[in-house]
């Protein structure tokens, strides 16, 4: 609490500047929420005419089922009410022609569709597109959380295999909350957070958008354009996707999960200090999360929480940014 | 021998009376046991399906002798009564029971008779039969998120157990 008074009374001196210079969170949500609704209305003229389109599914049982879809209009979830109530609920993510593609991402030309949910014989795509939809919310969460006097710049969130028991997800706090350790009320009010965006069953909508309207949509935020600009680079069509829940806009790595909603048990387990980085003070924000399908009981829970408080380490590419994690990682476990 | 108060007072009445003599009990019995072997999966009342399922695990410990016993032979010509199964009980049922001491045979309740008396019914097959399981297989998939992290979490166990001893 003294560290809050402190860090307000530090605000107070330096408000008069800060406050030129970067627009309230809300007016950023709104641009981007704005940008991103142009974009996607945009889009979806370019389809003014309702053209069909064969799609065959391959779930098991469904084989040499056929179904007549709109062009640009169907979204593979549209299959699936076409199905069963059983697949809408359960599928997470859709598989297009063997690549793996949003459930609310619309359909733009004949082909097959594999509907996965987390209990195929295989959920390894699954599974990765479900942590990183866990690290997208937590990104989400931290980054609305704080209050207008705050700044919160998202780093790239670092892909982690599901086996190293948490997602995470970096961060970047204003330089006045450098001193500050979040203790466990504020954890669990973080996961409070959280859970309400669960509660309220938001989607994931996702745009396929060219890297000019991406750096519109994050002209505030210099670290979020270069991300941008990498991505872009890294694909091979050029592009880069992003994903809107609720009015909250992110921009994201790979597909992620249909809703919200799938998420059941979901806590926010930690937040690291990785040491001081290009943009400031890294920080690294874990949590662990199960789907409705897949719950644990509380002691199973307990155990898995309590790793996953633990550091991730992230191999990271050899042309890193970041100063090399094995050096910082030595001081957390102390600090739990 | 005593097992339990019921056998006690059995004074040594195990077997349970059925049709009209003990000549037709064991006509009856082969009967269905005929059927058991040449369906490998038969519906029968539960009474009956419990008293053939001891001598359908006999005759398979029989068989296992191989065909040019004489007591096997013996017991396979009586208890089949069709005799095209002989051959088969020696060169499909005692293979594949092979590796395996008892427990050849599976019993499992059905519901009960409706429409004529109402009697309790039951399955009796032989195991590794080429038909759909009877109860559902339960499905082990190490590769679904719990079970993922919890791999990882007993790699993380055992690793701290090492680096401790």
């Amino acid at each position: 609490m003294a560290t809050r008074t402190v860090c307000q009374l530090l605000h107070r001196r330096f408000s008069s500047t800060r406050a030129a210079v970067r627009p309230s969170a809300a007016e950023i949500l709104n641009q981007r929420n704005a940008v991103f609704s142009r974009e996607q209305a945009r889009q979806r003229s370019l389809y003014p005419r309702v053209e069909k389109i064969e799609v065959s599914m391959q779930c098991p049982g469904l084989e040499g089922t056929l179904l007549v879809m709109n062009k640009g209009m169907s979204t593979p979830l549209s299959c699936a009410k076409h199905l069963t109530e059983h697949h809408v609920t359960n599928s997470a993510v859709a598989l297009v022609d063997g690549e793996l593609w949003p459930l609310h991402q619309p359909l733009t030309h004949s082909c097959s569709l594999t509907l996965l949910t987390f209990k195929d014989s295989d959920p390894t795509l699954v599974n990765q597109a479900f942590w990183r939809s866990c690290a997208a919310l937590l990104g989400q969460v931290l980054e609305t959380a704080f209050k207008d006097d705050f700044s919160v710049e998202l780093l790239s969130t670092p892909e982690v295999p599901v086996i190293s028991g948490a997602f995470c997800c970096d961060v970047v706090l204003d330089p006045q909350l450098d001193s500050w350790t979040p203790s466990e009320e504020s954890l669990r009010s973080l996961t409070r957070g959280a859970q309400q965006l669960i509660h309220q069953d938001l989607v994931w909508e996702p745009l396929e958008v060219a890297p000019s309207v991406a750096l519109e949509v994050f002209s505030h935020s210099r670290c979020k354009q270069e991300e941008v600009e990498q991505k872009a680079a890294q694909s091979p069509k050029g592009t880069v996707t992003l994903y809107r829940c609720g009015d909250y806009v992110l921009l994201s790595g790979g597909p992620l999960v249909a809703r919200t909603g799938l998420c059941s048990q979901y806590e926010m387990t930690a937040l690291h200090g990785l040491g001081q980085g290009p943009w400031g003070l890294h920080r690294r924000a874990q949590g662990l999360s199960l789907p409705v399908q897949l719950q644990a009981h509380h002691t199973v829970w307990r155990k898995l929480r309590e790793r996953a408080e633990k550091l991730v380490e992230v191999q990271r590419p050899a042309e890193t940014v970041t100063p090399p994690s094995p050096v910082d990682s030595t001081p957390p476990p102390t600090n739990q | 021998m005593r097992l339990t108060l019921n056998l006690l007072i059995s004074h040594g009445r195990v077997a349970r009376k059925m049709g009209l003599g003990p000549r037709s009990r064991m006509d009856l019995l082969r009967n269905i046991l005929t059927g058991l072997v040449r369906h490998e999966r038969i519906e029968t009342t539960a009474a009956r399906a419990d008293e053939v399922r001891f001598y359908a695990e006999k005759l398979i410990d029989y068989a296992k002798k191989g065909d040019t016993d004489e007591k096997a032979m013996k017991m396979a010509s009586f208890w089949l009564t069709e005799k095209d199964l002989v051959p088969k009980l020696f060169k499909v049922l005692a293979p594949r029971f092979e590796t395996q001491l008892n427990d050849y045979t599976r019993m499992a309740r059905i519901p009960t008779k409706q429409n004529l008396d109402k009697a309790k019914m039951a399955v009796l097959e032989y195991k590794g039969n080429p038909f759909p399981p009877l109860y559902p297989v339960k499905k082990e998939n190490e590769l679904t998120l719990i079970n993922q992290l919890l791999k990882g979490y007993r790699e993380e166990k055992a690793q701290q157990l090492t680096a401790k001893a």
